[in-house]
């Protein structure tokens, strides 16, 4: 199975390597939006783990695009946040996100998050 | 653990770039520029520090951050006014968050309620917002478990897929649940919107999940789907009802379930079970197998559809007959009906977001690699430009004329080389921008502090240096701006009485001159109040009382250990410490510094720089018939001079007098215990500078020239050797040892002092 993760910071994609592929994920990375776009374009993945706050193009903008494109209808993106407050977690499903982990995020729950949202 | 050190160590590294990065942008606020892109940037890198900070449980950090930020987010969207005052907190915030995460880094304590005045500050200019003030901060309590766990996760899958789900509705043996109403039993009403489905939520996944609470039973509600006229590809026409039994299930632990899709669904739970409508599943439960391979297949209901007789009502029931040839004859996965239309339109602007992608990524292409690699490339490639000099040293005339080829090679091989050595040193430079760039800040507390008008300008900040010295440039810069902030630039009313303009500006400039990185901090102040210094000099003992000294002499005589001027200890750069240090400081990364005062107008002073640690310029000399170097940048001459100017002290000690002043002598050959065959009369003297200023006077036997060498530590290869810094290949493939002059000169001093 193929994750794209998405984070400007490198802690945080380094902590998501590590944990997806002991997990037995394909790891792909990307550090904004854009650059999330861009795997997407050449790449097929089975979910996407993105975060809101990145430079370039945000998690929100990301996920909006993803779906405008119309090529990705039916692929869960989980949005990766440490925002508690329930406007970005509906700011994030408005735009198309289909469920959120929220940093920082125990292991076990996060590969829990993508059994929920991938087959 | 060494994934989560590893995890840390990025962390910490990405931490100080933020830092920086905050550094800057603040720089360009404080200028007044206060886009939404700088307070964007601001608040991504408190909000990655803070995100990092979390996973690794550093609660002060976080617990900070969180407020900080909660303030950024406030001004990012103009509910809190970005007043100087504001801006000032901010500033104040950043060296607090950098001394959270200095703290962090090396697990020391910072002293109870640390930024808690801050903290209360942000409280203050945010409260009365419910929003993010209010946001409970327990979520940061939980500590990253550190312990990473291994889950196949494929196997996990796995487990899961083949657990029996009783998704009933595919089972002929459809037991209706039981009647009775007790403690463990819930019924779940489930009815997706098409918004769940366009968020990819997949109502298949959300049952399975259910399934893991306990025993469920799941029964489609069908009653909505439309004839086939009027059935809408997207539309959503089918619901659950499902029934738990789980001993441990609470209301709670079943919404969890269906968080993901709350709003984009309908959703009842209720205790016990319900009555099943009976009546519901008569004739539907045989039509069932088919429509549920029709939705586990996903397949689309209107390329199907084409096959069925077109404006004739239909049962389900005939929907489901009409559409079982269509299955099989459909491919396995159909493309989404909407793909075909959107894209046409949209492939000329694909196209060309593409390529301005691709130009994106031709324009910037770095990769990370650690400094270590780095290093032992540097290294490797000095290795080689020694075997190339000693290589090309060791083609004589008759070899010369003999193998011509040879010579080409060998001449191409020498230009290769350097050109492999610099580009090699071009990795390792950075941009002075670097340690430029805290210098704005500085300057703005020196100005608040002594209530001057200061403006920082900085040039050439591009310029390029290596890593390993710009990490050394800090603390000499920062001692030298201060030092023209409080000595150099005048009070306002002063400047106003001399006629010059109220604010005063310090110039921060770095140029690359030849071999060089010239780095200059000038400002236009009053200049050196010579007179004082002198007297400050003479009453320290510094210089002698009848000692005559140019005004070049009397300015350099900042740099003199102990020498302050300031006639009160100051909170600035009155320290107890000097220029001296900045000198000694300097001299430890084979440069020099140098200052030039013009009374009423200002003082700048020259750090002038090796480009690069690795490779020294130096004095090959000879003693006792042994190859010695010393490093250029402690050699202020070189004199022969006859014996009889050597004056023998009642010490035991030699001194000799270089123009009017009296120089310790070291002789080298004696010094290490060799003897030496040369008896001339005159003998070469090379005259160093030690840390402070003390000059030197090494003997040697002869005076060879200079050249490049690459050092070689001799603590890692043999030991440790008072007065001598290291060791280095020549190009023949003989070894020298690099005198250290410091070093001599002390191992001297201990010397007399103990006979």
């Amino acid at each position: 199975m193929r994750v794209l993760t998405v984070d400007d910071s490198r802690t945080i994609l380094a902590m998501l390597h590590h944990t997806l592929s002991n997990a037995g994920f394909e790891v792909l990375q990307a550090e904004d939006g854009q650059k999330g776009l861009d795997v997407l374009k050449n790449e097929s993945v089975d979910v996407v783990i993105t975060d809101i706050n990145m430079p370039v193009m945000d998690g929100i903008e990301f996920i909006k695009n993803v779906r405008a494109s119309g090529m990705h209808n039916s692929l869960p993106i989980l949005i990766l946040t440490t925002e508690t407050s329930q406007d970005k977690r509906d700011q994030g499903r408005a735009a198309g996100g289909t469920g959120w982990i929220v940093k920082p995020f125990d292991p076990e729950k996060l590969i829990s998050v993508i059994h929920r949202v991938v087959h | 653990m060494s994934d989560l050190d590893d995890f840390k160590a990025t962390y910490f590294d990405e931490c100080s770039e933020l830092l920086l990065e905050l550094e800057e942008q603040f720089a360009a606020i404080e200028e007044g520029d206060r886009s939404s892109d700088r307070l964007n940037a601001v608040f991504r890198a408190i909000h990655s520090i803070k995100g990092g900070g979390g996973a690794f449980g550093f609660q002060g950090l976080v617990g900070f951050a969180h407020a900080y930020e909660t303030l950024l987010d406030h001004v990012r969207d103009g509910r809190v006014e970005l007043s100087e005052h504001v801006t000032a907190l901010c500033i104040r915030a950043n060296d607090i968050v950098a001394d959270f995460v200095a703290a962090a880094k090396d697990g020391s304590e910072l002293e109870a309620g640390y930024g808690a005045e801050e903290k209360h500050q942000f409280d203050a200019l945010t409260s009365g917002d419910p929003d993010m003030a209010g946001e409970p901060m327990e979520e940061f309590d939980i500590d990253f478990v550190p312990v990473m766990v291994t889950i196949a996760g494929a196997e996990d899958d796995d487990v899961v897929a083949e657990e029996p789900l009783s998704l009933a509705l595919l089972d002929d043996t459809f037991e209706a649940p039981p009647l009775v109403s007790e403690a463990g039993h819930w019924t779940i009403r489930f009815a997706p919107h098409a918004e769940l489905y366009a968020r990819a939520n997949d109502p298949l996944l959300l049952l399975r999940e259910l399934g893991t609470l306990g025993e469920i039973e799941v029964r489609a509600v069908l009653d909505e789907i439309p004839a086939l006229n009027d059935f809408e590809p997207f539309g959503v026409y089918c619901s659950w009802e499902i029934s738990l039994n789980s001993e441990t299930a609470t209301e709670a632990s079943i919404a969890e379930v269906f968080e993901f899709v709350e709003g984009n669904c309908d959703l009842e739970i209720s205790r016990g079970t319900a009555p099943v409508a009976e009546a519901a599943l008569d004739a539907e439960i045989e039509a069932m197998p088919s429509f549920a391979e029709l939705m586990a297949d996903e397949v689309e209901p209107e390329a199907a559809s084409e096959d069925a007789p077109a404006g004739e009502l239909l049962s389900f029931a005939a929907l489901a007959e009409s559409l079982k040839p269509a299955l099989k004859a459909a491919p396995p996965v159909m493309p989404p009906p909407l793909r075909q239309a959107a894209p046409a339109e949209e492939f000329e602007g694909e196209n060309d977001r593409r390529s301005g992608v691709e130009d994106r990524r031709n324009g910037v292409q770095s990769i990370r690699v650690d400094l270590d690699k780095i290093d032992r490339v540097v290294n490797m490639v000095g290795e080689l430009v020694i075997t190339q000099s000693m290589l090309t040293q060791q083609m004589d005339e008759t070899l010369r004329a003999r193998y011509q080829e040879l010579v080409r090679g060998l001449e191409v091989l020498a230009q290769t080389t350097r050109g492999l050595q610099d580009s090699v040193m071009s990795i390792r430079a950075q941009p002075v921008k670097t340690v430029f760039s805290r210098m704005p800040r500085l300057v703005r507390e020196l100005a608040t502090k002594t209530g001057k008008k200061i403006r920082l300008e900085t040039i050439g900040e591009n310029t390029e240096i290596d890593k390993t010295i710009i990490e050394q440039l800090s603390d000499p810069l920062t001692h030298m701006i201060r030092n023209s902030a409080d000595h150099g630039i005048e009070s306002p009313e002063k400047r106003m009485a001399a006629g010059k303009a109220e604010g005063g500006v310090i110039r921060l400039s770095a140029e690359q001159a030849g071999g060089n990185i010239l780095i200059a901090v000038e400002d236009d102040g009053g200049g050196i109040n010579r007179e004082r210094v002198l007297q400050v000099a003479r009453d320290r003992g510094v210089v002698g009382p009848e000692q005559a000294l140019s005004d070049e002499q009397i300015d350099q005589l900042i740099f003199a250990p102990g020498f302050s001027t300031a006639s009160e200890v100051s909170d600035i750069s009155g320290r107890g410490v000097g220029m001296d240090v900045v000198l000694s400081n300097i001299k430890k990364i084979g440069g020099s510094v140098h200052v030039k005062s013009w009374t009423g107008k200002g003082t700048r002073m020259t750090l002038r720089l090796p480009l690069t640690l690795a490779v020294l310029d130096v004095m090959l000399v000879k003693v006792a018939g042994s190859p010695y170097v010393i490093p250029l940048s402690s050699i202020v001459e070189t004199i022969q001079c006859a014996r009889a100017n050597f004056s023998r002290m009642p010490t035991g000690g030699q001194v000799l007098q270089v123009r009017g002043e009296y120089v310790q002598v070291v002789d080298l050959a004696s010094r290490f215990a060799m003897t030496t065959e040369v008896a001339r009369d005159n003998r070469f003297v090379v005259l160093c500078e030690a840390e402070g200023g003390v000059k030197v006077a090494v003997i040697v036997d002869d005076i060879i020239g200079q050249q490049q060498v690459v050092i070689k530590s001799l603590e890692e290869n043999f030991q440790s050797i008072e007065g001598i810094a290291g060791g280095t290949i020549l190009g023949d493939g003989n070894v020298a040892l690099i005198v250290d002059v410091q070093g001599l000169k002390s191992a001297t001093a201990a010397h007399k002092s103990a006979a």
